[in-house]
């Protein structure tokens, strides 16, 4: 390609004190994202194909006890422990979205991706789950719906990137900040989830992130996340 | 190849080849596999088309949240919040994100049928104009007296029409009723304001810009009067908008994801609400060195302090902190506004507000400007005790299920069976459904016009609108289509209804109008609806309420072998969305359980009683008893167990019926003295069964089907 695409670095900001673990998001992501319900057995084995969670972890005894709230998807490292590890390189990362993308027509279902995994954001597709008619009209025909044998998880929802960016190309103009939105922060009813493009100091994810409450998860482990967490509700990083 | 291929030639070649290829393998293995795939079925990364979005209006709980639908080649793929909608700004609940799931279910009844027994799936199918005709002739040969209307969540225009039909005919006034409704206390505060106010219609508690929230039990966040909007108000309480960031106590037997969400929780115990906000408020009135109100005449700070486990101190020094902040706000709702003193809970929680003189004022009380329709329980009863003697001989029901949530102590099977003729335009085949004589299936919410007012939430009026964002997907019409074809009413059709009852909003002054009536009708569906700029509320007076005198309500402790019993509505509502396969999968806030219900014990009871984590308990009531697998919830009073609302169907499709508990069999069928349904007081004994029923949840593996401990 002869013109040059600048790279983003599409971030994310969460917003601990204001999360209630409502859940809006976790259903978001899954009517935006083709995600099917695998039913009571396959949850109950932990075989749920969430590709957002919020953790719930109680605190504290009764009547001192409170409940944190953390949701947790693909933390987007910029050095995914998912993407050495996988033979046949269906775990990389875009240099145009600066995200870490699965490949599903490469996944050959090795899930050593999802066992490397620090943050267990990465969900299998252990069956062929139906999508029968008249439920699959309401598929979004912007994304993939995924066989058995393949690995999937959280994409920042690349296609409103790719759709918001080629938009703005044809019309020849930047971006604009809060052009794209993810179907999480989208639904989030307390507006916890912020995102953006974190190499423009300006943007409101940016700000957000260099807020003083801010933490990444297992920063020790040097996987520099591109989502962030901004301290509060009872969750203190660390 | 020397000579230069033109691509129709290529083409002209390949597809010989191809033939021949095809002649040449003939009868192999593979020439079956050879199929023409059309056009229309296209490579999955190659689409064309457009999306296409339309504004609508929610009508999954009756908040009434402004919605655009995203719709491709005529389908509705994915329903996101209306940014410039003053209720929800844009954003949405798990209920509102799985409606597509609601028109594209796989349990939907397809077209008008006549019931060949009732209580049993299918029958025959009939045509819309014997269904219309039907109905007709049921208007004709009924007596006005003895045809009766019982709605439920449906849209506000529906409603409107209904009662004016039912005028015309001279038959009673529709019944309408939520589970909704006595759940979260939304009839409580409706005859609490009728009472001081003078107008049945909502408060609005302007959590965004309050300093110190004190919540009786409303789960705001959850399913309480307008949940968008409330988190949003959620959100400006914690950014402090006007300065720090808010503080909130909660009182609550069971830490919902509300009370979760507050600075401190107090575990009240059950029924001594009111006690606790009258208390509060005389020593609120203390602490500002202002005489205490008639209201708080009769209370004794020391049985408060007793009734409620809450110490003397501890109030005051609450009472205090009230009295000193600049914005204070108490708010109320759940199972504090749903005993025998409901009435009186909400008039303290009221009078609370009105002794720091916080009506009308930001961060304070407003009164929404939209009357609500009655929603008392006490109609219900009414109209079912009107059923068994056999004064009714047709009932049209529409968008609720009584079979499932009303009471069963109310039987309302039996009353049924004294009913000549019962219509149901039920668009799923619900227990009530199956027990009426005929279904003539109305359009789900994405494929139906309609109006919406918003009743609470807001201090602005909003009318909302409702447009079909496709077309109905199967042989269903608009039930008001059908009442206005078969009631006579003169209207050409349901859209020339809504036409001429959105007249009048062209010329009251909102944030658009138009010259002619096209054009107002199109931006009004453009829109999303039509509402004021600004806010425009009726200012309230807290003299009658500071001055009336209540009845102490009287504590009820629990003894020894038995519980206090709590039960809240969750994502599924009122128990409507059980047919939604994603609703399920998404697990339950607070315990993170999907699929199934429980019952909350807290971890020291359930040691006490022998009963461990996924155990199948009995829970029996003086009404009812029911079974449901153990969860040892910790945040949650010893002397009170908690259920979910919602599952427990008979009916309504493969992904509701069989699964997990109905708490509706435990509820008495009785009503407060201001016509609420008093649950909130009935106390439930456990026994464990012996059985096991391991449960899905997202929280831990552990235990679960024998993995780990």
């Amino acid at each position: 390609m002869s013109e040059k695409v600048e790279a983003k670095k599409w971030g994310m900001v969460v917003d601990l004190d204001l999360c209630t673990g409502c859940q809006a998001c976790v259903t978001a992501c899954a009517m935006e994202n083709n995600i099917p319900y695998t039913g009571e057995d396959e949850t109950a084995y932990g075989r749920g194909l969430h590709w957002i969670r919020i953790q719930r972890y109680w605190k504290g005894e009764y009547p001192e006890v409170s409940p944190t709230h953390q949701p947790v998807m693909c933390q987007q490292c910029g050095h995914a422990p998912c993407e050495p590890v996988c033979p046949v390189y269906a775990s990389v990362h875009s240099e145009e979205e600066q995200i870490n993308v699965q490949v599903y027509n490469r996944c050959v279902g090795t899930r050593y991706c999802a066992n490397n995994c620090p943050y267990i954001s990465r969900t299998f597709n252990w069956f062929d789950y139906p999508h029968p008619v008249p439920e699959s009209y309401s598929l979004n025909p912007d994304v993939t719906v995924r066989r058995r044998g393949v690995m999937e998880k959280c994409t920042f929802c690349v296609q409103r990137i790719r759709h918001a960016v080629d938009t703005a190309q044809a019309e020849g103009r930047e971006i604009e900040d809060g052009e794209v939105m993810t179907a999480c922060q989208q639904a989030c009813p307390t507006g916890a989830i912020i995102f953006g493009d974190l190499s423009k100091k300006e943007s409101a994810v940016s700000q957000a992130a260099r807020s003083q409450r801010s933490f990444r998860l297992l920063e020790e482990l040097g996987t520099e996340p591109k989502v962030v967490y901004l301290k509060g509700g009872g969750n203190y990083g660390g | 190849m020397s000579k230069k291929l033109s691509r129709r030639d290529f083409l002209k070649l390949s597809c010989a080849a191809a033939a021949a290829g095809m002649v040449l393998v003939g009868c192999g293995p593979a020439s079956r596999y050879v199929t023409r795939v059309p056009y229309a079925e296209m490579p999955e990364y190659q689409h064309i088309g457009k999306s296409t979005y339309y504004a609508t209006t929610c009508r999954e709980c009756p908040a009434g949240c402004g919605l655009i639908v995203r719709t491709f080649e005529g389908r509705a793929i994915k329903v996101e919040g209306n940014p410039n909608h003053p209720v929800n700004r844009g954003k949405i609940c798990p209920r509102g994100l799985t409606s597509v799931q609601g028109v594209y279910n796989l349990d939907r009844i397809t077209g008008p049928v006549m019931q060949g027994r009732r209580g049993k799936a299918g029958g025959q199918a009939i045509s819309w104009d014997e269904a219309v005709a039907l109905v007709k002739k049921r208007f004709q040969e009924t007596k006005g007296s003895e045809i009766a209307f019982l709605l439920g969540a449906m849209p506000d225009s529906l409603y409107d029409l209904t009662s004016e039909l039912a005028s015309a005919l001279k038959a009673p006034a529709p019944v309408r009723y939520s589970a909704l409704n006595y759940l979260e206390g939304r009839d409580v505060w409706l005859a609490v304001a009728s009472q001081y106010f003078g107008t049945p219609s909502f408060p609005y508690f302007d959590l965004e810009n309050a300093e110190i929230v004190f919540n009786f039990g409303a789960e705001f966040l959850e399913n309480w009067l307008s949940p968008m909007a409330y988190s949003r108000g959620y959100r400006g309480f914690r950014k402090g908008q006007l300065g720090a960031r808010g503080y909130m106590v909660s009182f609550a037997p069971r830490q919902s994801i509300s009370a979760a969400a507050a600075d401190e929780w107090i575990p009240i115990k059950p029924g001594s609400e009111a006690l606790v906000a009258l208390a509060l408020t005389r020593l609120a009135a203390y602490a500002r060195s202002e005489f205490s109100p008639e209201i708080t005449r009769q209370v004794d700070i020391k049985a408060a302090a007793e009734a409620s486990g809450i110490s003397e101190e501890k109030l005051k020094e609450l009472a205090s902190r009230f009295a000193g902040s600049n914005r204070p706000l108490a708010i109320g709702g759940g199972s504090a506004l749903a005993g025998k003193s409901a009435f009186e809970t909400a008039s303290a929680i009221l009078a609370l507000n009105a002794t720091v003189y916080n009506f009308n004022q930001t961060g304070g009380v407003f009164l929404t400007p939209a009357k609500a329709p009655s929603e008392r329980f006490a109609d219900v009863q009414a109209l079912f005790e009107k059923m068994r003697s056999g004064a009714v001989k047709t009932l049209f029901i529409h968008g609720v299920n009584p079979l499932f949530d009303l009471p069963a102590a109310l039987n309302a099977a039996e009353a049924f069976k004294r009913v000549e003729t019962i219509v149901s335009f039920s668009s799923f085949p619900d227990e009530t459904a199956l027990a009426s004589d005929y279904i003539l299936p109305d359009h789900t919410m994405l494929e139906g016009w309609g109006y919406q007012t918003v009743l609470a939430g807001t201090t602005r009026k909003i009318v909302s609108a409702i447009q079909p964002v496709v077309v109905p997907l199967y042989d269903t019409r608009s039930t008001a289509d059908v009442l206005i074809a078969a009631g006579g009413l003169p209207y050409k059709d349901e859209v020339d209804f809504l036409q001429q009852k959105i007249l009048p909003l062209m010329s009251a002054g909102g944030t658009f109008t138009a010259p002619e009536l096209p054009s107002f009708w199109a931006k009004f569906l453009q829109y999303g609806g039509w509402w004021q700029k600004s806010a425009d509320y009726a200012a309230i007076d807290a003299d009658a309420l500071l001055k009336s005198s209540i009845s102490m309500p009287e504590p009820h402790p629990a003894p020894a072998d038995q519980y206090h019993l709590v039960v809240y509505p969750t994502q599924f509502g009122d128990g409507s969305g059980a047919n939604r396969p994603w609703l399920h999968e998404t697990p339950n806030p607070a315990t993170t359980v999907m699929w199934n219900s429980w019952v909350e014990i807290h971890p020291q009871t359930a040691k006490k009683l022998g009963i461990h984590d996924d155990d199948v308990v009995r829970i029996r009531s003086e009404f009812g008893e029911i079974e449901a697998v153990a969860y040892l919830y910790p945040a949650l009073r010893p002397d009170t167990v908690a259920l979910p609302f919602g599952l427990g169907h008979e009916a309504l499709g493969r992904f509701a019926e069989g699964r997990g508990c109905n708490p509706a069999r435990l509820f008495p069928n009785a009503s407060s003295q201001n016509g609420n349904l008093a649950w909130a007081d009935t106390l439930v004994s456990l026994s464990p069964t012996g059985k096991r029923r391991p449960i899905a949840r997202q929280e831990s593996r552990h235990g679960v089907y024998g993995d780990g401990e």
